[in-house]
C-alpha cells in the first residue's frame, strides 16, 4: 500500500530512488536560468511589497509565489534519475521456495503458508508472468539445501529443516554460469541452521546478487504454547535427582496453568505445573527427574495441547541423556580420627554409584584404609604421583595440616582440579583451611574461599546453616524431594559448629550455604564453590555435619544427612572428564546428514596425546558395526574426529578406543540419534527481522505476501546481471504538479480573502 | 537356756564377723584392691558434660543401678566404689584419653574431668557417638531411656560395655533386648576390624583383672550381619577399665596394662571411624 502510494506520487517505486543517482538534464544554460529566476523572484518581492505594504501578509504571499516559481524552475531544470536496469530477457532470476514443514502452518486457520506461496508464485500468476517478461526464471525448492524444481506445484512441504545459508549458496552456485539478477526467497524465515548467515550474505553482496525476501505467515501466533529450550546434561550418573530447566513461552494463554511432563519410553517420569507468563515472555520451569534407568534415554518434554492452539508440534522436545551406571571413585584423606569421616562414609554407603575410598591417618605415619579395591591401593599413603591421584574423580580433604603433604603433593592436588578436571571438597576442621596452614599453598589458590592469613585462634562458633538464593535451588543442597520441602527442612536442622573462620569468597565463587553465628547473620561461609581450570573446588567450612544424622531432634529414619552427602558428592564428580572422552557434534541429525564424532585423548597425567591410535566404532540401531580410525585434529592437541553419515533412523552408539603402542589409553562411548527434527515448528512465526536483514545486506528488498506484486518492477532496478544505464525523468512527477497547484491555489485563496482577487 | 545363749552368741559372732568382713571388703573395693580410688560421690545428679567444641570427648553412661547395686545383697556380689556406672571414674578415662592423645592422631578432651558423664536418657547423648558403660550387670532403665539408647545406636552410636561378669550377664542381656529387640548378641571374632583398627591384636586370650571367668568379647552387629558395623561391644568377664585406672601405679604388670590400652584404643578408633 505504501509503495503503491509512493509510486502514484513520485512516478516510480522507492527502489528506483534507492538505486538511482540524481542528475539535471536541462538543455538551458544554468546561468540563464539562474538570472531569470532571480529576476522573477525580485519582481515578486517588489510587487508584494508595494501591494501589501510590507508586513507578515506580504512575506507570506511572496513566499507562496516564490515556492511556486521554485517548483517551476526545478521542472525546467529537468531532474532525472540515472539508474541501472537489467536488460530484458538477458538475465536469470532464481526463485527459492521454502519446502519445509513449517510451511504447512495455517496462520489464520485457513490457508497454509505453503498454499499462499504456491498461489503467489503460480506460473500463470501476475507476479511470475511479470518476472518472466524481463527474466529467465529458475525455481528452486529448499529446506536444508536448494534443489531445482519445475515450479511451486512440486512442493511437498515436508523438509525437516530450513537452512537459508546453504540454500542461498547452493542456488547461486547452480546459476553461477549465467548472468544472475538476483534471488527471490519465499519463506517464513524459520531458519533452523546452527551456523550463521553472515559469510553467505557477504559473498552474495560481493557477487552483486541481491536477495529479495518474501515473508509468509504471521510474526506472532494468536494462540500458541511453545516448549522452548531444554537444558539437560548429556551424561548423568544413575539415580541422580536433577532439576531440568525448560523454557516455556506462549501467546494467548497468559495466566493459565499447564503441566510440563517428562516422558521416558512412554512413561511419565517427571512433571511440574507452570503458570504461563505474559505473551511473548519466556518462563523457566524446573522439572524434577531421577535418572533411575541406566543407558541412553530419550526424554520427551511435553506440554499437552491447549484448547484452540494453532501449532501443537512445538509443545514437545526430545533430549538424549546418557545415564551412566558406574561407581565414581572419590578419595577422602582425613588427618585425624573424627566422626565426620565415619558419617560421610555411612551416608553414601548405600549409593552404588559413589565409591568413597578413605585414607584415615590414625597416628603419625599410620593409616587406616577403608574401601580400597585391593591390597596395594594407597598402601604407601597419600598418592605421590599424578597418575595415582588422577585415577580418582573426586578428592575430599579432611582435617589434615598442609605440612603433612610435600610441596609436590600440594601442587598435585591443585592440578587435580585445574588440569585433571576433578572435584575437590575441602572440609572444615582444626587442621583445615588457614588453621591447617594452607595459606599461600597451591591448594589455597584453588579453593573458593579466602583464607585469612592470620586466623584468630582458636575460633569456634555455633553456626545455624541456611541456603543462599543460589543454594535453595542447587542440586547439591536440595535436601528434600521438592524445593519447598527442602527450604522447610533447612530451617529445622540443628546448628553445627565451625573452627574455621571464613567470611569471604573469591570473585567468581558461589556461596550455596551460609551461616548465622553470634557475630551476625550470614557471618560464616558454610559451603561455596568455584570453577577452577578444568574442574571445580568446594569448601564446606563446618566440622560436624554428622550432627544432622546423630542429633537428638533428627528421627532415626530421617535421610537428610544421607541425601545431602549423596547429592554433594554426586555433584562434586559431575562432569569430571575421563582420559578418553567422546562426543558427537550434535545429539540428533537428519537421516543422511553427516555427524562428526570428536574424542579427546589424554594420558594418565591428563596431558593431551597427539600420537595415539584412536578408533571409532559406530553401532547402528540394528547392531551393525562400522569401525574407522579417528584423525587427529592437527590444530587442537589431543583431539581426534571421525565422520559418519548414517541413514537409518534410530539410536546410534559410538565406541571410541585409544591406544599408544602397547599402552591402552582408555575408551568411551557416546550416543546420537538419527531422526527428523521438529525444529521447524519452534519459533515458527514469520521472522521478518531475519528476512529484512538478508535483503538489506545483499542489496535486495523485503516483502510480505501483501505487497509481493511490486517485486517484479523492483528487481528490474535492484538486480544485477547484464544491465544498461537509463535515465528516468522526474519533472513530470505528479507530486510536483500537486505541490505547484497547492502553492498557487493557496496564494489565490489568501488574496481572495483580502479582496485582492 | 545355755544352748540358746550359745546360739545367740554364735549368731552375734557371725553377724559381727560378717559386718567386719563387709567393712573390710568395702574398704578393699573402695581402694580398688590396691590403690586409692577417687569417689564419684561429688558428681551431681544427671549428666555432667564437658562443653562441646567438636573434639572427641570420652562419654561415660550414667544409669540408675536399682536397689541391689549398693550395699548388701544375698544374690549378687557386693560392689564398692560408688555407683556402678562410675566405677573407675575418672582415672580410667583420664588415663585413656592421655594414651589416645599420645598414641593416636585423636586430639581428645584430656582435662581433669576425664570426659563427660551422660545420663542414658539425656538428649545430649547424641553428641557423643562413642560411649562407655561400666558394670552393666547393674544397669536398669526406663522405657524412655531404652528408646533413647536404641535411637542412639541405630543412628550411628557405639557403646563399649565393660566390667561385668558371671550372673551380670543375665541383666545385661535383658537390658540389651529392651534396647535392641531384634539385636542378637554374638561373639566378636579376632578377625573383626575392631581388633585391628589401630593395633593388630593377635589374641583374645586376655588376662582379666579379677581372674574370674574367661573373658569373652560379645557384640551386636548392624542387621545382625558380622560384615557390617558393630553397634556395641561387651567385655564380658572382663574389666579393661580397671587396668586403665591403675596403670600409673605399678600395681599391675605393665604388659597387662598395655594390652588393656590396646583394646581401649582400638575400641575408640573403631567407634570413631566405623
Amino acid at each position: 500500500m505504501g509503495d503503491r502510494l509512493f509510486e502514484l506520487l513520485f512516478k516510480y517505486r522507492p527502489v528506483v530512488f534507492e538505486q538511482g543517482a540524481l542528475a539535471l538534464g536541462a538543455s538551458w544554460p544554468m546561468v540563464v536560468l539562474a538570472i531569470a529566476g532571480a529576476a522573477l523572484a525580485a519582481a515578486v518581492i517588489v510587487a508584494y511589497a508595494r501591494i501589501a505594504g510590507g508586513g507578515r501578509l506580504a512575506v507570506g504571499l511572496a513566499a507562496l509565489r516564490l515556492g511556486a516559481l521554485a517548483l517551476l524552475l526545478i521542472a525546467l531544470l529537468r531532474p532525472v534519475l540515472i539508474v541501472r536496469t537489467v536488460e530484458p530477457r538477458r538475465n536469470f532470476l532464481g526463485i527459492l521456495l521454502d519446502d519445509s514443514r513449517s510451511m504447512q502452518i495455517a496462520d489464520d486457520g485457513g490457508v497454509s503458508r505453503g498454499a499462499e506461496v504456491q498461489r503467489a508464485f503460480a506460473p500463470d500468476g501476475p507476479l511470475v508472468k511479470a518476472l518472466q517478461e524481463r527474466f529467465t526464471v529458475r525455481f528452486f525448492r529448499f529446506s536444508s539445501s536448494a534443489a531445482r524444481t519445475a515450479g511451486p506445484a512440486g512442493l511437498s512441504f515436508t523438509g525437516t529443516r530450513t537452512e537459508l545459508a546453504p540454500s542461498l549458496a547452493g542456488a547461486r552456485d547452480e546459476l553461477a554460469g549465467v548472468p544472475l539478477s538476483g534471488l527471490i526467497v519465499a519463506t517464513d524465515g524459520a531458519d533452523t541452521a546452527e551456523t550463521g548467515l553472515t559469510q553467505t550474505l557477504r559473498a552474495l553482496k560481493a557477487a552483486s546478487v541481491p536477495v529479495f525476501t518474501v515473508g509468509f505467515g504471521r510474526e506472532r501466533f494468536g494462540k500458541d504454547v511453545q516448549l522452548g529450550r531444554v537444558q539437560a546434561p548429556a551424561r548423568v550418573l544413575k539415580d541422580a535427582s536433577l532439576y531440568l530447566d525448560v523454557v516455556v513461552s506462549q501467546s494467548g494463554y497468559a495466566g493459565a496453568t499447564v503441566p510440563v511432563q517428562i516422558e521416558d519410553d512412554g512413561h511419565i517420569v517427571g512433571t511440574q505445573d507452570v503458570q504461563l507468563p505474559a505473551d511473548g515472555e519466556p518462563a523457566t520451569v524446573r522439572v524434577p527427574w531421577t535418572a533411575s534407568e541406566p543407558g541412553p534415554r530419550v526424554l520427551r518434554f511435553r506440554i499437552p495441547p491447549q484448547p484452540g492452539e494453532m501449532v501443537t508440534e512445538n509443545n514437545a522436545r526430545d533430549v538424549l541423556v546418557d545415564v551412566e551406571d558406574r561407581a565414581e571413585r572419590i578419595l577422602y584423606i582425613e588427618g585425624e580420627p573424627r566422626y565426620e569421616m565415619k558419617f560421610v562414609r555411612r551416608a553414601v554407603a548405600d549409593d552404588k554409584n559413589l565409591h568413597v575410598v578413605v585414607l584415615q591417618r590414625t597416628a603419625e605415619n599410620k593409616f587406616l584404609r577403608l574401601g580400597v579395591e585391593n591390597a596395594q591401593e594407597l598402601v604407601e599413603g597419600f598418592p605421590k604421583t599424578r597418575d595415582e591421584l588422577f585415577a580418582y574423580r573426586g578428592l575430599i580433604l579432611g582435617s589434615i595440616p598442609a605440612s603433612f603433604f610435600t610441596p609436590d603433593q600440594l601442587r598435585m592436588m591443585a592440578d587435580f582440579v585445574n588440569v585433571r578436571g576433578g572435584g575437590l571438597l575441602a572440609l572444615g576442621g582444626r587442621h583445615a583451611c588457614a588453621e591447617g596452614g594452607y595459606v599461600d599453598t597451591p591448594v589455597a589458590d584453588v579453593l573458593p574461599v579466602v583464607l585469612e592469613p592470620d586466623p584468630e585462634a582458636p575460633f569456634f562458633a555455633e553456626v545455624k546453616v541456611h541456603p543462599t538464593r543460589a543454594g535453595a535451588t542447587h542440586p547439591a543442597t536440595e535436601i528434600a524431594a521438592t524445593e519447598q520441602a527442602s527450604a522447610e527442612r533447612w530451617t529445622s536442622l540443628p546448628p553445627l559448629t565451625s573452627v574455621n573462620q571464613l567470611r569471604r569468597v573469591k570473585p567468581g565463587a558461589t556461596v550455596l550455604l551460609t551461616g548465622d553465628t553470634d557475630a551476625g547473620r550470614d557471618a560464616q561461609v558454610v559451603l561455596a564453590y568455584q570453577r577452577y581450570g578444568a574442574g571445580k573446588a568446594l569448601a564446606l567450612a563446618v566440622q560436624d555435619t554428622w550432627l544432622w544424622q546423630m542429633h537428638h531432634d533428627i528421627a532415626v529414619d530421617d535421610l537428610t544427612h544421607e541425601l545431602l552427602w549423596r547429592r554433594l558428592l554426586r555433584w562434586l564428580v559431575d562432569g569430571v572428564p575421563d582420559r578418553v572422552m567422546a562426543q558427537p557434534s550434535r545429539a540428533r541429525v537428519e537421516p543422511g546428514e553427516t555427524v562428526t564424532v570428536g574424542a579427546e585423548v589424554r594420558d594418565k597425567t591428563y596431558l593431551d596425546v597427539n600420537n595415539s591410535q584412536v578408533t571409532a566404532t559406530l553401532v547402528g540401531p540394528t547392531g551393525q558395526e562400522t569401525t574407522q580410525p579417528m584423525e587427529w585434529a592437527v590444530d587442537r592437541d589431543g583431539q581426534y574426529q571421525a565422520r559418519f553419515t548414517p541413514v537409518a533412523p534410530g539410536l546410534y552408539e559410538v565406541k571410541v578406543a585409544a591406544t599408544r603402542g602397547d599402552e591402552t589409553l582408555g575408551d568411551d562411548r557416546t550416543y546420537f540419534r538419527v531422526a527428523p527434527s521438529d525444529a521447524e515448528y519452534f519459533d515458527a512465526g514469520m521472522r521478518a527481522p531475519l528476512l529484512r536483514r538478508v535483503a538489506e545486506e545483499t542489496g535486495g528488498r523485503f516483502y510480505t505476501a501483501a505487497d509481493v506484486n511490486g517485486l517484479a518492477k523492483d528487481v528490474q532496478y535492484a538486480g544485477g546481471g547484464v544491465t544498461v544505464v537509463d535515465e528516468r525523468d522526474l519533472w513530470d512527477m505528479p507530486v510536483l504538479l500537486l505541490l505547484f497547484l497547492a502553492l498557487v491555489g493557496s496564494e489565490w485563496a489568501w488574496r481572495r480573502r483580502r479582496g485582492w482577487a | 537356756m545355755t544352748a540358746k545363749r550359745t546360739l545367740a552368741a554364735i549368731a552375734m559372732g557371725l553377724l559381727l564377723a560378717g559386718a567386719a568382713l563387709a567393712a573390710a571388703g568395702g574398704q578393699r573395693a573402695q581402694r580398688g584392691f590396691r590403690g586409692q580410688r577417687e569417689a564419684a560421690a561429688d558428681v551431681p545428679e544427671g549428666s555432667s558434660l564437658v562443653p562441646y567444641d567438636g573434639r572427641f570427648t570420652f562419654a561415660r553412661l550414667r544409669y540408675d543401678a536399682g536397689i541391689s547395686a549398693e550395699g548388701f545383697s544375698f544374690f549378687r556380689r557386693r560392689r564398692g566404689g560408688g555407683a556402678p556406672w562410675s566405677h573407675d571414674y575418672p582415672r580410667a578415662e583420664r588415663h585413656l584419653m592421655k594414651i589416645l592423645d599420645e598414641v593416636t592422631g585423636i586430639d581428645p578432651y584430656d582435662g581433669e574431668q576425664g570426659g563427660s558423664i551422660v545420663a542414658i536418657g539425656d538428649p545430649e547423648l547424641f553428641r557423643y557417638p562413642v560411649a562407655y558403660m561400666a558394670e552393666p550387670g547393674y544397669w536398669t532403665m526406663t522405657d524412655a531411656e531404652a528408646e533413647n539408647l536404641r535411637r542412639y545406636l541405630l543412628k550411628g552410636g557405639f557403646i563399649i560395655f565393660d566390667d561385668f561378669r558371671g550372673y551380670d550377664w543375665n541383666n545385661f542381656e535383658a537390658q540389651i533386648r529392651r534396647v535392641l529387640p531384634a539385636g542378637r548378641l554374638m561373639s566378636v571374632e579376632l578377625k573383626d576390624p575392631i581388633f585391628h583398627s589401630f593395633f593388630d591384636i593377635e589374641s583374645l586370650a586376655f588376662h582379666q583383672y579379677y581372674d574370674r571367668g574367661t573373658p569373652e568379647f560379645m557384640g551386636v552387629y548392624e542387621d545382625n550381619d558380622p560384615s557390617k558395623r558393630l553397634l556395641l561391644i561387651a567385655n564380658y568377664n572382663n574389666d579393661i577399665g580397671e587396668y586403665w585406672e591403675w596403670s600409673d601405679t605399678g600395681y599391675v604388670p605393665i604388659d597387662l596394662s598395655n594390652e588393656a590400652y590396646k583394646f581401649g584404643v582400638n575400641y575408640f578408633v573403631y567407634g570413631i571411624t566405623h
